[in-house]
């Protein structure tokens, strides 16, 4: 014994080659690679035996010998590698997907270091903000961010930039007084993240980092659970049908096995391969891709997602809030009405500015004109002569900006014309005077003179002016031009617009010649009787695609609901021109109003629309909310803050609505989270919103939101449809193993088999249904309902499962009782053959002719006859995949060939049998064998089948919409 | 939380006991007892369709088959295809092949897909049968009786009757075809040559069981198990249409070095030409296969050891006898202790 033990090794060495040897032709590399590793495992459990047995000669073993001596199944070891791999790799393929469009999200993360000027050991110094602690007095200058949230103690006209946190366009001014009880409302402080746009301001830390007011709303955001997704939610339902299915199918086959007394771990193996059978392993795989190539597809359409799952949410969304400023409206204030000579003209407020039609013959606007280029302080940054007027940044604050882009669009070069009417004096807003003055060089050839323009509040200028100009004439300023003035004020105003006087008066020559020297301090000039020119009024205008966007969102079932930071008056005007609140319905105030009575005379049941504040909120009990929000088709919800956006998401939610926000701000952020579906700006989006988000909107267009949700209703259905795929041949793969235990027939499929086809032939079909199109107009009708119109309903499930199912099984099955009929076992003798079969050492089993059969020639034609069956449900799924193009009109109306990928999946079906059949016939362990050309055609009959049978059905449900027919079999 | 969970508890089992049977409408687990009646009729006449129309493709199907001899064998193929019986040769061989005048290849033909099939099958008949190339050779398996029950393993003690009780039951179980009675009806072939038939009657050769001499179980109903010398029988699987060449033969010889004392009968292992070929369960009523047995002696000294003996067919240039993957094709190796 002892001599003989250096040849231990030997043998195992050589033992290891043969196996490599046997396998040569093995065309998959990491299949042998697995091989081996599992053998070597193997190898150190058996050592010890290696040692006892030396006399045998392992070298000379094969495969089989070698599980047969160890009590190893080979073939099970590959299942088990093989299933592992599975789990791994859809792992891994689920993972990297999601990473993939995270990664995308953080690159939008970068922060820019902020450096903040503090006055410390009473010096000025420059640190980075985060060194800065309660108490530092700082110092802001226009175009910095506040570096912390600070209390004002002296500011030179500052605004700030509050549109993040608020939702307000304008600039709002900032001085010491404290003018409001709500922190975010008053005057004297300045929040951590918002841009001083003009002046100066020094001020008080009063908190830092996470405990300010956006940290505070960050965390509240971060403090917001992740919602399951619908789609998740759908899926977890399926799973729990194929599970339930699968369980309880393989425990009743379990029991049934243990009762026809077959062994306990045998019962065991056909609980295990039931559930393989039932397990749409491929499912996960094609699930992520369907959604990850609409992901793409709505990312060319501007729709950044960066949730995969959000993509369905979309399609299932039944309320959007949106965001007023930056996505319904364009951010950026811009002229919209204009009053003079007793009228009011509308301008262009799209985006381009391209197309205004009011009168511009009239020389009170000649006038106005001039006053609007020249009394302004706004200038274009140098160096963007080939931007679009529309697109120029500009230094000065939003209502200067307006103005002076308005003119540059009407009047051509503003710059120019300043040039040429050099200004003298100047006297700059401020919020005590509330006006804006200037005077200017006339350049006019025939004398020249001063002109004095001035713009301002509109009663502020009134009160300074005596005469009024109508058609270019002067007229005195009586009552009646008093009151249309004011009419008009009242009516610009109701329209939630900045509305701006402007006045002139040109200065006496002979008073004021050309070397006189103006003082601002002194007022060396008339400040009184001018002449008043026209109104001119600014609005934040929403975007040009959001009206129609709003329309087709209606018509699509769902409800908008504008959720806003901004003034009510603002948010209705917005509301009414975007078509949230439609043109016909009235609040219950204009009905108020209309009837001239008291607002709790009024019938609510009248209102369709409502208007809720704030402060209105506030009070509310969160049933009130739910009965608002129940009860008015079109609500429209102002001065929010941004805990009341979360209680109205909540509220919405409540209502069973999958709920969309879209929103641009930091305020919006913890709703974007709270939301089924947040959606943030991209180009305007601040960084926490984007963060926050489900989906990033890279163009800022509502109308994207559109584009979205008919994607994700597309991908809801093509998933409904690529489910019914793959659950389909379950039934087919679940029978043989069902029939296998109770009839005895030899096995007709195996369990490596049935992964080649849920992992091979049928992943890219089941991914080609993803790029369906859609059966009808999917805009048209109204978004599912979250708890009803289930992903997997139990039609699906029966009807692929009872009916198609078990078509495609009985084809199969007439594949392999061909296939064992022709080679010499008939049907009748395959009965309760499996014992003998199956026993290893009955080498004489006899066929219906007579002949002999040793194990190994039964195996190769076990393994046929799996090649057979997997034939047969390829065949059949072929069909399976085309009647699954659509699920009520005929195939012939949807077109055969519109989806080109469908064929690329067919092909690639077949492509991928043929070469397991063909290919790799010889490798033993994937249990294929070359199988005989007819065979492919046997299931041909049964394919064609199906098609008419699904085609049978579509037509009983056209024909009888809400039959009997079609509530059990419209899936 | 737990009153909640309790409440819903009791909510969910409400809902249970309503779906199960909900009394205002009526409905049996979901349905109402028409909509049941018609559920179930439709799926009665559904599944009746199903089974009528699986059970007719069924029978096209053997339609398609020959009674007397499978219409491909892949896996136990004759050798050539010359001078069979005629109506054996339609279907054996590869010459056989290109008659496909089946009922399910005139269903693919009424649907166009005539060329096809009948490319692919020319395409198919033309060349070797799938999987054959390397098995033109693979013919025909040997086994070995008393059957083995689990593995290739006899153990027995000459002392004890009761321990080789089991195998001589077996072997005469097996042996009972070929007793003198149930072989009157059989003729006597010319030896030394294949006995080929025309039909339409094919008889079969009687198989002297005295050819197994020591092994017939007619003098020794022990079959030798009594004295430590326990016969085994050999035989070759029954192959439609097979034709050995040359003198085939099985030749056993013992893998321990220590016992050599193996004994074949009939003579040499020879197996004799005449039994050849077979013409398939039908049309050869009677057909008995040649037997070869095995007689292993043991020594006294020798119990309790652990003997391997290997059979294999020798002496035919076309029968085979090693396989990679079929260790029984033409061979079979087994052991046999005897006990005291």
């Amino acid at each position: 014994m002892h001599q003989k033990t250096p040849e231990i090794y030997s043998v195992e060495l050589s033992g290891t080659k043969d196996i490599v040897k046997t396998d040569k032709g093995d065309g998959k590399e990491k299949y042998r690679g697995l091989k081996n590793n599992c053998l070597e495992l193997k190898k150190k459990n058996h050592k010890e035996e290696f040692q006892k047995e030396l006399h045998l000669d392992d070298h000379k073993l094969s495969n089989r010998e070698l599980e047969e001596k160890y009590g190893t199944d080979i073939i099970m070891v590959y299942l088990g590698c093989v299933l592992g791999l599975v789990v791994i790799l859809t792992g891994i393929f689920a993972y990297y997907q999601e990473a993939k469009s995270t990664n995308i999200m953080s690159s939008f993360n970068k922060m820019i270091p902020q450096q903040a000027l503090v006055i410390r050991d009473s010096e000025k110094k420059t640190i980075p903000s985060e060194q800065l602690v309660v108490g530092d007095i700082v110092e802001v200058k226009g175009g910095d961010q506040i570096p912390a949230d600070i209390r004002v103690l002296s500011s030179q006209g500052c605004r700030v930039d509050n549109s993040s946190l608020t939702g307000e366009s304008e600039p709002q001014p900032r001085s010491s007084e404290f003018t409001h009880e709500n922190p975010l409302e008053t005057k004297n402080i300045c929040f951590y993240s918002t841009t001083c746009l003009e002046g100066t301001v020094t001020g008080m830390v009063i908190n830092t980092g996470d405990r300010t007011i956006i940290g505070h709303i960050a965390s509240l955001a971060s403090g917001v659970g992740n919602e399951k997704t619908p789609i998740a939610i759908e899926i977890e339902h399926f799973v729990h049908i194929v599970a339930g299915v699968a369980v309880s199918i393989g425990i009743l086959f379990f029991i049934i096995a243990v009762s026809l007394k077959y062994q306990v771990l045998d019962s065991i193996i056909f609980l295990i391969g039931i559930i393989v059978a039932n397990v749409p392993e491929g499912l996960l795989a094609t699930v992520t891709v369907t959604l990850s190539l609409t992901a793409k597809r709505m990312a060319k359409k501007n729709c950044l997602v960066k949730n995969l799952e959000a993509v369905e949410t979309l399609g299932s969304t039944s309320i959007i809030c949106s965001d007023k400023t930056g996505t319904l409206t364009q951010n950026r204030m811009t002229v919209a009405h204009l009053w003079f000579d007793n009228q009011i003209f509308v301008a262009d407020t799209s985006e381009d500015h391209s197309n205004q039609v009011f009168d511009q013959s009239s020389r009170t606007w000649a006038s106005l004109s001039k006053i609007i280029t020249l009394c302004n302080r706004a200038e274009f940054k140098p160096g963007q002569e080939n931007v679009p007027i529309m697109k120029k940044a500009v230094i000065g604050d939003a209502s200067e900006t307006a103005l002076l882009k308005f003119s540059e669009v009407i009047l051509g070069d503003v710059m120019e014309i300043r040039k040429r009417n050099r200004k003298v004096a100047e006297i700059p807003f401020n919020s005590t005077n509330k006006f804006q003055l200037s005077i200017h060089e006339m350049d006019d050839p025939h004398g020249k003179r001063f002109l004095m323009v001035m713009k301002g509040a509109p009663e502020r200028i009134l009160e300074k002016c005596s005469t009024i100009m109508i058609n270019g004439e002067e007229h005195p300023l009586d009552k009646s031009t008093a009151k249309t003035f004011h009419t008009a004020y009242m009516e610009l105003g109701g329209l939630g617009e900045r509305v701006l006087g402007f006045c002139h008066l040109y200065l006496p020559a002979d008073e004021f010649p050309e070397t006189y020297s103006f003082d601002i301090d002194a007022m060396n000039f008339p400040t009184s009787n001018l002449c008043f020119v026209g109104l001119l009024s600014m609005i934040d205008p929403p975007r040009s695609t959001v009206p129609d966007a709003v329309t087709k969102c209606r018509s699509a079932g769902i409800k908008v609901i504008m959720v806003t930071g901004d003034h009510p008056i603002t948010a209705k005007a917005i509301a009414k021109s975007v078509g949230i609140i439609s043109a016909n319905s009235e609040t219950v105030e204009d009905i108020a109003h209309r009837l001239n009575i008291a607002v709790e005379q009024v019938n609510k049941r009248d209102a369709k629309a409502a208007v809720v504040t704030g402060m209105e909120l506030k009070d509310m009990s969160s049933e009130q909310l739910d009965e608002i929000l129940a009860n008015y088709q079109e609500i429209v919800f102002a001065r929010t803050s941004p805990q009341q956006k979360l209680i109205i998401v909540e509220g919405c939610q409540r209502q069973d609505a999958v709920v969309a926000v879209t929103g641009d701000g930091v305020n919006d952020s913890p709703a974007l989270k709270k939301a089924d579906i947040g959606i943030a700006m991209g180009i305007a989006g601040s960084d926490a919103a984007k963060n926050a988000a489900d989906m990033v909107l890279l163009d800022d267009n509502f109308a994207s939101i559109v584009t979205g949700v008919e994607e994700g209703r597309l991908i809801f259905d093509n998933l409904k449809k690529t489910i019914a795929y793959s659950l389909t041949k379950n039934i087919a793969e679940l029978c043989p193993f069902l029939i296998y235990i109770i009839v005895g027939l030899p096995l007709p499929i195996g369990t490596i088999t049935i992964l080649f086809i849920d992992l091979g032939t049928d992943i890219i079909p089941s991914i080609a249904l993803a790029y369906e199109k859609a059966e009808s107009d999917i805009m048209n009708r109204k978004p599912r309902h979250k708890n009803k119109d289930r992903l997997v309903n139990q039609p699906l499930a029966v009807y692929s499962y009872l009916h198609i199912g078990l078509m495609q099984a009985l084809g199969a099955f007439l594949v392999y009782f061909t296939v064992y009929a022709q080679e010499g076992f008939l049907p009748r003798t395959l009965i309760n053959l499996r014992v003998e079969w199956e026993k290893d050492y009955v080498n004489d089993l006899k066929d219906s002719y007579g002949q002999e059969w040793t194990r190994y020639q039964r195996e190769y034609l076990e393994w046929t006859g799996y090649t057979a069956f997997f034939v047969g449900i390829l065949v059949q799924q072929i069909a399976d995949l085309i009647i699954r193009k659509t699920r009520r009109n005929s195939i012939f109306q949807q077109g055969l060939f519109r989806n080109k990928v469908i064929w690329v999946g067919i092909t690639s079906q077949i492509i991928i049998g043929l070469i397991l059949s063909y290919g790799l016939g010889s490798v033993t362990a994937l249990s294929f064998t070359m199988l005989r050309a007819q065979y492919w055609f046997v299931a041909v009959p049964h394919a064609i089948l199906i098609w008419v049978y699904d085609e049978v059905r579509k037509l009983f449900i056209r024909l009888y919409p809400g039959s009997w027919w079609d509530k059990n079999m419209y899936y | 939380m737990t009153k909640n969970e309790k409440k819903s508890l009791n909510q969910s089992l409400a809902e249970w006991k309503l779906f199960i049977y909900n009394p205002t409408t009526g409905e049996f687990l979901g349905r109402t007892a028409k909509s049941w009646g018609l559920i179930l009729l439709f799926y009665l006449v559904f599944y009746g369709f199903l089974a009528a129309l699986f059970s007719f493709t069924m029978w096209v199907m053997l339609q398609t088959l020959n009674d007397e001899v499978p219409k491909y064998r892949d896996q136990i193929p004759s050798p050539g295809s010359s001078s069979s019986p005629a109506s054996v040769s339609q279907v054996t061989g590869t010459t056989g092949m290109h008659h496909h005048t089946h009922l399910i290849f005139v269903f693919l033909e009424e649907m166009g897909f005539h060329y096809i099939g009948q490319a692919g099958l020319d395409l198919l008949t033309s060349s070797d049968p799938p999987a054959s190339a390397s098995q033109s050779a693979r013919i025909t398996g040997l086994m070995v009786f008393p059957k083995p029950v689990t593995a290739l393993e006899y153990t027995f003690s000459r002392s004890d009757p009761t321990s080789y009780a089991g195998y001589i039951e077996d072997l005469k179980k097996f042996l009972k075809p070929y007793t003198l009675e149930e072989q009157k009806n059989l003729t006597v072939c010319p030896d030394g040559a294949l006995f080929e038939q025309k039909g339409p009657v094919y008889v079969a050769c009687q198989f002297p069981i005295s050819l197994l001499q020591a092994c017939s179980g007619m003098n020794d109903p022990d079959f030798g198990y009594s004295q430590g010398n326990p016969c085994i029988l050999v035989k070759m699987n029954r192959i439609i249409g097979l034709k050995p060449e040359g003198v085939p033969r099985i030749d056993c010889v013992s893998k321990n070095e220590d016992i050599p004392n193996v004994a074949v009968y009939p003579h040499n292992g020879m197996i004799d030409l005449k039994y050849f070929p077979y013409y398939g369960k039908k049309l050869h009523v009677g057909y008995l296969q040649p037997l070869v047995a095995v007689q292993v002696s043991f020594a006294p000294n020798n119990t309790g050891k652990e003997v391997t003996v290997e059979c294999k067919i020798d002496g035919s240039a076309n029968l085979k006898s090693q396989d990679d993957r079929d260790k029984f094709l033409g061979r079979v190796m087994f052991k046999i202790t005897a006990r005291a």
